[in-house]
């Protein structure tokens, strides 16, 4: 599913008082089958970009094309529908481990599915599937939400989202608060996801997943697009630009070229393939 | 849930922003004394009615109050308006004489409609004057004000302190679980919840997708909330001093007074049975008036464009 932004802007407060605008100008696209993230700043907008994708929140100017669908303030250009919509683009929220409320967990992930029309049967039965994906197993499925710890709560979130199988999955920092080993749990899950032909879009402030995982980045500053292309270009031109992190892996590889290595970024995309890069040259200067 | 502006405060440097709390909380007491004050006849209800409304309204353009929100706030009661019209008018009131018209058999007394007209002319009066207050004032200096007002009670040992602190921490937390509210719902919804259609069963079914969510999530809150209060060494019982002290200034005098003097106004009134003998077409020019007043509203409700910029 193709997903653009035309010229899109939001004003949170639009009938109160207090108006802010949040989004200016978006004009962009996201690539079917991507793997997407957006970061940029507390505050700059990324959670409100996000949600205008399965009409969660309604563009105040402009419009959103999600496959056959149009998000818009215009009530006739509009899709009268948009719940189809939300089981097409799935939103797994920031802390999305505090939205359960089932008696068991295969019911969570069950309700999803049950509340666009798939019965209750089908509904437990894509709810096992999907918890044993994101790593849950049999033991998880008759337990309550409330006895388990944070991380297999929003790993049970996101099996919820997961079981609605849509064609896109939006995740809002997804990582936060997950020890080390759950974040490359949680990334290789995505990673597989999107592999199986899911577009995934993450919003994080963590560069080195950036680097690790995305085949494309958007950077976002006040509610703008300032940056949107392949990640490599980024952390090695304007990362400084945009006052973001360079990633461990750029500055391993800048410091390395310093002291007369070389590297094709195109086909740097973790450590061991520096180590490969290194050791042939090594090799080659033998 | 953000566009929810009843109770909201609304920082900005007027007159009546810049007014004592303790004074504005009196006001409001007087004011409300003024609007629910009973009078022997409904032309004095409606004159009175109509110059407190026009009252209310200079302090709510003073006070640079939205009157979109008010509009908005006094749109949400339209229910119970309906309902209060057709209690009032199906019932036949004591000693009832003027026939407005009849439906079939039932007569529709014309003091029905004006007993309909005066409370729902008292709750317009009163929504609108709480809303000036909340929209002025910080949630916290209405706390102030109120352990203020409540410091007498200590002598009998009453906790004032934590019932003031009490407060200002539910005040504080309204926006904050409004928040959370809007938060959980656009999280249901993306599991196609839908909270405004369907069966009462799936709707019910919808509620407690929001309710479990939000309770679990107010205890957790709550529960960090004290075990942070304690890790600061907080301590109901010792005696405190505040950063910010409380003053009173001639403005705040003036208010008082001229609040005080459209209470006792409105008291004499009563008292003395003073009436002011006129025909009927006198209190339709009031409610003619009155609705002029509404429409006003309406217009700087359309016009509030203004707060945008």
């Amino acid at each position: 599913m193709k997903l653009k932004f035309n010229h899109v802007d939001f004003f949170y407060g639009d009938k109160a008082p207090n108006l802010f605008q949040a989004l200016s100008d978006i004009d962009c696209e996201i690539k079917e089958h991507s793997f997407t993230c957006i970061v940029g700043h507390t505050g700059c907008g990324k959670s409100t970009l996000i949600q205008q994708l399965n009409g969660l929140l309604i563009p105040s100017k402009g419009s959103v094309f999600a496959g056959d669908f149009v998000v818009s303030n215009n009530r006739k250009e509009r899709a009268k529908k948009l719940k189809p919509l939300r089981q097409k683009v799935g939103i797994v929220f920031q802390f999305s481990e505090y939205q359960l409320f089932e008696n068991t967990v295969e019911e969570d992930v069950a309700f999803g599915p049950m509340n666009f029309g798939v019965k209750k049967e089908d509904a437990i039965k894509l709810a096992h599937e999907n918890l044993l994906q994101v790593g849950l197993n049999e033991s998880f499925f008759k337990k309550s939400p409330f006895d388990l710890s944070g991380g297999e709560r929003r790993r049970v979130a996101i099996a919820g989202i997961m079981a609605m199988q849509p064609e896109v999955i939006v995740l809002d920092e997804p990582t936060v608060g997950l020890d080390p080993r759950g974040v490359k749990e949680m990334m290789a899950l995505f990673k597989k996801l999107h592999e199986q032909g899911t577009t995934i879009i993450v919003v994080t402030h963590d560069m080195n997943l950036v680097y690790g995982y995305a085949s494309d980045v958007i950077v976002m500053d006040h509610g703008k697009i300032v940056y949107q292309g392949a990640p490599n270009d980024l952390f090695n031109q304007s990362v400084d630009a945009y006052s973001l992190e360079t990633p461990m892996m750029t500055k391993l590889i800048q410091k390395l070229e310093k002291k007369g290595y070389k590297f094709d970024l195109s086909k740097i995309s973790s450590l061991d393939d520096v180590v490969d890069a290194i050791a042939k040259q090594r090799r080659d200067s033998k | 849930m953000s566009s929810i502006t009843l109770g909201r405060y609304v920082p900005r440097d007027t007159f009546i922003h810049r007014l004592d709390p303790r004074v504005k909380i009196l006001s409001l007491i007087l004011l409300m004394v003024a609007i629910f004050i009973s009078y022997s006849t409904w032309e004095m209800t409606f004159i009175i009615g109509g110059i407190l409304a026009l009252f209310i309204f200079l302090l709510a353009l003073i006070s640079n109050t939205s009157f979109k929100a008010l509009f908005k706030s006094l749109r949400a009661m339209w229910f119970l308006i309906i309902f209060l019209l057709l209690v009032n008018v199906l019932v036949k009131p004591k000693d009832a004489q003027w026939v407005a018209f009849s439906i079939g058999s039932l007569n529709i007394y014309w003091e029905s409609i004006f007993q309909s007209l005066k409370i729902i002319l008292r709750l317009f009066l009163m929504v609108s004057l709480t809303m000036i207050l909340t929209t002025s004032t910080k949630p916290l200096d209405l706390t102030y004000a109120l352990e203020w007002y409540m410091k007498p009670l200590k002598f009998i040992k009453f906790p004032t302190h934590e019932v003031a602190m009490t407060i200002s921490i539910a005040l504080r937390f309204i926006p904050t679980l409004l928040n959370e509210v809007e938060r959980i719902m656009k999280a249901q919804t993306s599991r196609g919840v839908d909270f405004k259609h369907g069966r009462i069963s799936s709707r019910f079914k919808a509620i407690i997708s929001l309710i479990v969510p939000l309770f679990i999530a107010s205890f957790q809150r709550a529960e960090e909330l004290a075990d942070s209060m304690e890790a600061r060494g907080y301590n109901p019982k010792a005696k405190r001093t505040t950063y910010h002290k409380l003053r009173f200034s001639v403005n705040d005098l003036f208010a008082f007074i001229l609040c005080g003097a459209f209470m006792a106004a409105t008291i004499v009134f009563t008292v003395m049975d003073f009436t002011i003998k006129t025909p009927l077409f006198v209190p339709w020019l009031v409610i003619g008036c009155f609705c002029v007043l509404v429409y006003l509203f309406g217009l700087g409700a359309a016009n509030a464009r203004r707060y945008k910029k």
